[in-house]
């Protein structure tokens, strides 16, 4: 017994040593936890717990008739990570049997590289251990998609090494299309709608404490104080991708055509004050013409177009009539030891009344009426710049709008000159738009209209805020006074400067040209750039548009005058309104009548009888000749055929016709190119009829 | 084994009867042969219920800390490990079963054959074995295709062994020359065989080692003797460590990698810097591990942790379902459930006491207290690890870390201890004789076994 009775006292002292081992682990892990504890778990929170910013999603800037403006889409950059354990695992027995096959996948997708150029790529990559390496930068969503098929890449980033990082660029899916006007959405400074609604646009990024577990993934710590990401808003914008389109077309061309440096182009809703588009284009070093500046909100001296503001101030304070005559002196006059000129086309005429004055735009007549009208009181004659909103901004939703620059009476700036020179816009800068508000308003029967760029802040789909029409001033000026310029703007299309310019035109034009010399810098004016503008809405009876062409020449070109580069520009925006909206907009008040006793239609001759046959009609042939084309009328059940006539230079009206029937005049009889929108018969034509047209031409039409 | 006592009972009532063909009555049905196997089931059953107890935290701990593995691995297929880790335990069990099941008097000889298995298996180690952090553990089975830790195997032969040797040796256990140096010669040549891979496995075996010879009677002067020999290399080490780190504190790192390639002999670099680690630790130079898991231990309450499967630094912590799967638990668990943890380990080696003291067999009595104090030493070491009262090494938890080859040893010291308590409970006859005729009867033919109680 003696033996076993002295291993029990070793074994229970062993015994009490390893439980006093026991409980030193435990009052061990009491120290850390209770009196360390603290400073664990804020080292545990320090490293594994962070506060992670989640990106909202940009707003959209859509156009008025809802296309995408500017949005924000994925990209993604991929790079793989050559040291992952799932691809080198067993000697990189994964990469060297994917290899083959991911490289021809590769190289199908982006079609840039050989299999072969690939796979030395990826070998490259392998061989370098290379933890991040970049394979491809901005790839689109699609392309990530299908690469998330690939060989290798299915197995997970664990075992593939494949990362991809997302980037949310903006993308302007119309490009150019009123680029500046929309704006960049860069880092470094926006400019344009992105600035001025970058607040709306960009949301509100939240935070979210995220910890991170295996594999660098993180997760939402629960009962954490999460802040959602608050995505932008979309904005509608007042800009008509259709009326922006035809506008920059139409200004590229002439700024092509004559070298010009650059030129602006705004269209504006007249009963609204809506900016329906806004082109910018000037010319780049490479000579190609790009939207670079926003010359629309640029202040310059405006020349000829301001002389609306001189004779609407004479009109209103009645110190002129339109019959009254004025001495142009052949086109020079002195003042102040100044001389006043004219452009050659006023020599040899002398007395001319106000109105013709204003409509052939004599520099001297205006500068000796505004020297008759207000050379004792220049005060008066302010009190009417600042009536019409020349001294101040329009305050359109745009940053980066000049101030206009106008010198007041009594400034230290004022001198003897300041007013004659002031009457035909010299010696004063004020941007296009000021100038395009005033002229709108004179077409909106003297009620100024505030310029607008947005329409509506959308939240998904769902309209958070409208912008209404905004009246400025209610009536510029007396109707009296409207009516006497009204007549003074129609002649200028008339009898006046720009009176060649819509000859057979099939609405009526009402506008001021202006040619202003311009002072190049320190150069002064010995540069001879001229700035060719156009002002003036239409259609008179009931203008819809007004538009303001702004175009500034390169040095010493000889066409440089308003109604000839500025001119035709806008006649050509015209003419597409008026095919498309402007009719359109009339025509509606007949189009609501549904009586099946008032009918019109058109269509090929045979067709059109084989239909009256069927429908068992009765009706008289009233065709003068015998050709294709027939129109069939109804009035009050009296049903006539007519002749429907074709000319191969003009554009017929293709309202009213089938498919078929518009494809075959369109193409065969006339020779155009035929872009087809809808289903249905013939609603809208993009060259309204009765224009010439040539062979060749493109022509939209849109059926219903 | 089952097929076989089956006959042989149907064997008897054959004759009994006289009778050629058994009747249905006489099958035993599905109740008796359950009941018959936990008849068969003997040992102490405090015991067997720690064990089933530890699997089932083992499952469970394991399975929450190796979400991130599987996460890595298996695209987050926890499952996998989740039954590998049922399968282990399954195994286990078996192996459990069976060896308690063989008459432990076996184990005298098959611990010497072990022990010489053992010595050129570590040797081959050594020069062969797979190389994880400079160290080679590792040899790989051909044919099941796993990988085991030699020392595992080394140790249990060992601890076995030494068993035999002390209760052999007990009647001149003082003397020098016949007690103290056969003992101490296994003991040297394991620990030497393990220690250039694994220095500190080499150091709990010897410190295990010298706990059994003290208490198998072992003079005092002997092994405070051994101590002072073993504390040598020690002792070079720290001071080696000491004075590196001096010299690193001065020199900027570039020169601090230099001396560490001097000093790194074998896995001697590492040594130097573990213990560099642990004694000149400040809050921001603790090593990874020991930081992530004094954060798990902060982590969990004292009560309340953060619950089954809720533990945040799994994801951290290098090696969480493995050598630090304690803190994982007190994380999960709170500090009740790491205290319970100890308190069950103590237990179950209070248990194996017992069973030493109800032993009348020496050789019986030694294995019993030899393989369970090696097991708690194992675990209580680990624990220590986990809360930093020592350096790290590289020791699991005994039946809870996830399974592996040092799983299925533990579970053998298991089956064999649990084959002496069963012969306890034969030699005091509380399981009846007829169904252990067979072991029973092995066990009188025994005469290799010494009586202690009879000398005593």
């Amino acid at each position: 017994m003696d033996i076993k009775r002295d291993i029990l006292w070793r074994v229970y002292l062993s015994y009490i040593l390893v439980a006093a081992v026991g409980v030193f682990v435990i009052a061990k892990a009491t120290y850390i936890q209770q009196v360390q504890g603290s400073h664990w778990r804020s080292m545990s929170d320090s490293l594994h717990v962070r506060l992670q910013e989640i990106d909202a999603e940009r707003g959209t800037i859509f156009s008025e008739d809802g296309e995408m403006l500017s949005t924000s889409i994925p990209q993604f950059d991929v790079s793989i990570d050559f040291a992952a354990e799932g691809l080198r695992e067993k000697n990189g027995k994964r990469f060297k049997e994917n290899i083959d096959s991911l490289s021809w996948c590769l190289s199908n997708l982006f079609k840039d590289n050989s299999a072969n150029s690939y796979k030395k790529i990826l070998q490259e990559g392998y061989n370098s251990k290379d933890r991040n390496f970049l394979l491809r930068k901005k790839i689109t969503y699609t392309e990530y998609q299908e690469m998330n098929k690939f060989p290798l890449l299915r197995q997970g980033k664990y075992k593939s090494g494949f990362k991809f990082e997302q980037k949310d660029i903006r993308l302007n899916p119309y490009q150019s299309l009123a680029f500046r006007t929309i704006g960049l959405a860069r880092d470094s400074f926006k400019v344009g709608l992105e600035m001025a609604y970058d607040s709306v646009l960009k949301g509100r990024s939240g935070s979210r404490l995220v910890r991170y577990i295996a594999g660098g993934v993180s997760v939402p710590v629960e009962d954490a104080l999460e802040t959602e990401a608050e995505n932008g808003k979309d904005i509608v914008t007042t800009l008509d991708v259709f009326i922006q389109e035809v506008t920059e077309n139409a200004l590229m061309k002439m700024l092509v055509s004559n070298e010009a440096q650059h030129g602006c182009v705004i269209v504006m809703e007249t009963k609204t004050g809506k900016v329906k588009a806004i082109a910018n284009l000037g010319r780049g070093s490479d000579g190609a013409y790009h939207e670079d500046y926003n010359y629309a909100i640029n202040a310059t001296e405006p020349g000829s177009t301001f002389k609306l503001v001189t004779l609407m101030s004479l009109l209103e304070d009645k110190k002129v009539s339109l019959n009254q005559i004025v001495n142009v002196q052949n086109g020079v006059w002195q003042v102040a030891g100044q001389t006043v000129y004219d452009d050659d086309d006023m020599k040899g005429k002398t007395d001319l009344t106000v109105k013709q004055a204003f409509e052939l735009s004599s520099n001297v007549g205006m500068a000796k009426l505004a020297i008759a009208g207000y050379s004792n009181n220049p005060s008066q004659f302010f009190h009417h710049i600042k009536k019409f909103r020349m001294d101040t901004l329009t305050g359109i939703d745009l940053t980066g709008e000049r101030k206009p620059v106008i010198i007041r009476p009594g400034n230290k700036l004022w001198g003897p000159t300041t007013l004659p020179w002031m009457a035909f816009g010299y010696n004063l800068q004020v941007t296009p738009l000021q100038t395009i508000t005033l002229y709108n308003a004179v077409a909106n029967n003297g009620t100024m209209m505030h310029p607008y760029l947005v329409n509506s802040i959308n939240e998904q789909g769902i309209n958070v805020k409208k912008f209404q029409p905004k009246i400025v001033d209610e009536k510029i000026c007396s109707d009296e006074t409207l009516k006497l310029i009204k007549q003074c703007l129609e002649g200028v299309c008339t009898e006046g400067t720009a009176r060649k310019l819509f000859i057979g035109s099939p609405y009526k034009v009402a506008a001021k040209t202006g040619t202003a010399l311009m002072a190049n810098g320190s150069r002064g004016y010995t540069d001879q750039i001229f700035q060719s503008s156009f002002v003036g809405y239409f259609p008179v009876e009931n203008p819809q548009y007004t538009i303001s062409v702004v175009i500034v020449n390169k040095p010493h070109v000889a066409n440089h005058f308003g109604a000839s580069v500025a001119g035709p520009v806008f006649k050509e925006i015209a003419d597409r309104l008026y095919a498309t909206k402007v009719i359109e907009n009339n025509s509606k008040p007949n189009n609501e009548k549904r009586d099946s006793s008032f009918f019109k239609y058109a269509g090929y001759r045979t067709d059109v009888k084989q239909v009256m046959q069927q429908l068992n009609l009765k009706y008289k042939d009233s065709s003068t000749v015998t050709n294709d084309w027939a129109n069939i009328t109804a009035t009050a059940g009296h049903i006539v055929l007519n002749n429907k006539n074709i000319e191969t230079n003009k554009m017929p009206l293709l309202k009213g016709l089938g498919l078929k029937d518009a494809v075959n005049i369109c193409e065969n009889d006339l020779g155009l190119k035929l872009n087809i929108k809808g289903k249905g018969k013939v609603i809208e034509q993009s060259i309204a009829a009765g224009l010439p047209v040539a062979k060749g031409q493109v022509i939209n039409i849109y059926l219903n | 084994m089952d097929n076989f006592k089956n006959n042989i009972t149907n064997q008897n009532t054959s004759l009994n009867t006289g009778k050629l063909d058994t009747l249905f009555s006489e099958i035993p049905s599905v109740k008796e042969v359950r009941a018959s196997l936990l008849k068969r089931t003997a040992g102490d059953k405090y015991i067997w219920g720690i064990v089933i107890l530890l699997a089932l935290i083992s499952v469970l701990v394991v399975y929450s800390a190796t979400g991130s593995l599987a996460y890595k691995m298996n695209k987050g297929n926890n499952e996998i490990y989740l039954f590998k880790q049922l399968a282990f335990m399954v195994m286990g069990m078996l192996i459990i079963y069976f060896l308690h099941r063989i008459n432990y008097t076996i184990y005298s000889k098959v611990a010497t054959i072990l022990f010489l298995i053992s010595i050129p298996l570590l040797i081959y180690t050594l020069f062969f074995g797979a190389k994880i952090n400079d160290g080679s553990r590792w040899i790989k089975l051909p044919i099941i295709n796993m990988t085991f830790q030699t020392s595992d195997f080394a140790k249990l032969a060992l601890f076995m062994y030494l068993s035999k040797v002390l209760s052999k040796k007990q009647e001149f256990i003082k003397d020098f020359k016949k007690g103290f140096i056969p003992a101490v010669i296994p003991v040297l040549i394991i620990c030497a065989l393990i220690m250039p891979a694994n220095l500190s496995n080499a150091l709990l075996t010897g410190a295990t080692s010298l706990v059994l010879m003290f208490i198998g009677r072992v003079s005092l002067k002997h092994i405070f003797l051994l101590i002072g020999v073993a504390l040598i290399p020690i002792a070079i080490i720290v001071s080696v460590a000491v004075l590196t780190h001096n010299k690193k504190a001065e020199k900027v790192d570039a020169a601090s990698i230099s001396t560490e390639k001097t000093i790194s002999i074998g896995r001697f670099g590492t040594w130097v810097k573990r213990v560099q680690d642990f004694v000149y630790a400040k809050d921001k130079e603790v090593p990874f591990q020991v930081q992530q898991a004094k954060i798990a231990i902060a982590n969990g309450g004292v009560l309340m942790g953060l619950g089954p499967g809720n533990s945040r630094q799994k994801n951290f912590l290098p090696q969480a379902y493995n050598d630090f799967i304690y803190s994982i638990i007190i994380e999960e668990y709170g500090l009740l459930g790491g205290a319970f943890i100890v308190f069950i380990y103590l237990l179950f080696l209070f248990r194996c006491i017992n069973i030493f003291r109800r032993c009348p067999y020496a050789f019986g009595a030694f294995l019993a207290l030899g393989l369970s104090f090696t097991l708690v030493i194992q675990a209580t070491a680990n624990m220590a690890v986990n809360v930093n009262i020592v350096p790290v090494t590289g020791v699991t938890l005994p039946l809870v870390s996830m399974g592996g080859s040092s799983f299925l040893f533990t579970c053998a010291s298991i089956g064999i201890i649990l084959s002496v308590a069963r012969n306890v409970e034969i030699t005091e006859g509380k399981i009846p004789a007829v169904i252990e005729e067979d072991v029973v009867e092995n066990n009188s033919n025994n005469n290799n076994v010494p009586n202690v109680s009879a000398a005593m």
